[in-house]
């Protein structure tokens, strides 16, 4: 496996997870790249995360 | 005269009006169905069949005094077993929840119950609702009631078989990548993604908590639209609860489609996941009879499904591993493989990955938003495959993410799949219409159109 996913994972706790079952943790590691690579993030500095931010409602 | 068990909400309500049928022997008819079918399918977790007869000589006694309820009084309902009822578990499927004993109904729960619904028990799902047909869990997957050989679909599996094969007529579903749409998808039945926040879901086991839906799945669309206005309504303690007074869901169902304006996304199952091509010729049939019925329908385009896909991927991860890693730490073989395998890459992805998903989700809502000031509502694709068979794991992994339902729960618009059509191998095939945000009764509208044009929900699977 990657050194690097072993560090993440251990980074994130995983250490049982790593040890009992390797390949499910290599496997994520692989799917989160591949799903973070498919976004097109916008180029514009000013474009917000939705949901937005708004004071005083919700709670 | 119909058999009980297919009876639809508002017939049973007829029939009780009628004094042909009673409460008590309709919970009686469907407790030796349940007792016969469900051995074969799986649908329930846990039968309460003590407790929904209780409660169905309650509204026996209350609908002979002459004190009904109202609509669903008297009809039974399943519930998705990560939505809980007071005293029972909520296992969520899962050996980390097993012996999880629910302290008070979820709001949809009360809802039903004021309305006199009856709780028949708590139903299959993939694991935390976001497993897959799994073998590895403390209890088996549910199977589909038109071929046992071939998965419900999922995540709210028991709901899609119990509903089709008349062991309830109504059921409650979770929807956070189209899990109410893929079931009812996969078992020929209506299941409909509400607008984001029109369904409360305190008392729900979060997934997403910016994706996740509680949704309606019934035999015909009159009763979805039923079922929606009973759990309908703003909950002020439900962060994600929208203040809106939406409500009357099935008041257009008659009216048709004449002159509304639909927008036919084709590009969703011929270019980003070429559709099995019975499932795409079932699609142009849907708009062949639209068009017959009035509607005008015009090919447009939205962002990719590939696109949607990642973006939903990485907010579900990112905010479900927020939920699940003290377990996936402490005790990950506790989970089957599948629902670990789902969860664990929210580990991996970073804060800058989960923002700029975010980001991006304002701009593809924008999309869609502009496309529905053009269009009244939207159809497509919602499975791009009949259900696989459940001991062919490689099919399955192969189809289950061939669908167009995520890009919904990415922007919150109502989003409505039906069958359209059986295949050759006599699975259902589906249609999604999707609508403008708190505008779930035009797109109960279309189906309702569709319903009556195409008869496909006179269809049962063939399981007695």
């Amino acid at each position: 496996m990657d050194p690097i996913i072993i560090a993440l994972a251990r980074a994130a706790g995983l250490d049982k997870a790593l040890a009992a079952f390797p390949e499910d943790v290599e496997a994520a590691a692989k799917q989160a790249l591949n799903n973070a690579g498919a976004i097109q993030v916008p180029t514009d500095p000013a474009a917000e995360p939705w949901p937005p931010m708004r004071a005083g409602s919700g709670l | 005269m119909t058999a009980p068990h297919w009876l639809s909400a508002a017939e049973i309500a007829q029939a009780y009006a009628a004094r042909t049928l009673s409460p008590v022997e309709l919970v009686t008819a469907l407790l030796a169905r349940i007792e016969t079918l469900d051995p074969k399918l799986n649908a329930f977790i846990r039968l309460d069949a003590d407790a929904a007869m209780q409660a169905a000589r309650q509204a026996e006694a209350e609908i002979t005094a002459g004190r009904p309820r109202g609509k669903l009084h008297g009809v039974p309902v399943g519930i998705k077993d990560i939505i809980d009822v007071a005293g029972l578990p909520t296992t969520a499927h899962s050996k980390i929840l097993v012996g999880n004993i629910a302290k008070a109904d979820a709001v949809v729960i009360q809802k039903l119950r004021q309305a006199g619904a009856i709780v028949m028990g708590k139903l299959s799902t993939h694991e935390f609702a976001i497993g897959g047909p799994s073998f590895d869990l403390p209890f088996p997957p549910a199977r589909n009631p038109w071929n046992r050989d071939h998965h419900p679909g999922g995540s709210s599996s028991g709901s899609g078989a119990g509903v089709a094969a008349g062991l309830f007529p109504l059921a409650l579903g979770t929807d956070t990548g189209g899990s109410v749409r893929n079931p009812a998808s996969a078992c020929g039945i209506v299941g409909l993604k509400p607008t984001y926040g029109l369904v409360s879901r305190r008392g729900v086991f979060p997934l997403s908590f910016t994706l996740d839906h509680v949704g309606p799945m019934t035999r015909t669309v009159a009763d979805n639209a039923l079922l929606l206005d009973t759990i309908a309504g703003h909950d002020p303690a439900d962060p994600g609860s929208a203040p809106t007074n939406a409500r009357h869901f099935g008041r257009q169902l008659d009216r048709g489609v004449r002159n509304l304006r639909i927008g036919f996304v084709r590009h969703f199952h011929e270019r980003d996941l070429p559709a099995h091509p019975e499932v795409a010729a079932a699609l142009e049939d849907v708009a062949r009879v639209l068009q017959a019925e009035g509607a005008q329908v015009d090919t447009i385009t939205l962002p990719t499904l590939t696109e949607f896909a990642g973006i939903n991927r990485v907010i579900l991860c990112s905010e479900a591993w927020s939920i699940h890693a003290k377990w996936l730490r402490e005790r990950p073989g506790d989970y089957g493989q599948l629902a670990r395998r789902r969860l664990l890459p929210g580990a991996f992805m970073t804060a800058g990955d989960y923002v700029g998903a975010q980001r991006r989700r304002s701009e593809v809502i924008a999309a869609v938003e502009d496309r529905l000031r053009d269009y009244d509502v939207l159809l497509c694709a919602s499975s791009m495959d009949p259900s696989s068979r459940m001991d062919d794991a490689d099919e399955t992994a192969r189809t289950y993410p061939r669908q167009a339902r995520t890009p919904f729960n990415v922007t919150g618009h109502p989003a409505l799949a039906m069958m359209s059509g059986l295949s050759r191998g006599g699975l259902p095939v589906s249609v999604q219409f999707v609508g403008r945000y708190f505008d779930d009764a035009t797109v109960l509208r279309v189906a309702a159109a569709y319903e009556r044009a195409t008869g496909w929900h006179k269809q049962k699977p063939p399981i007695g």
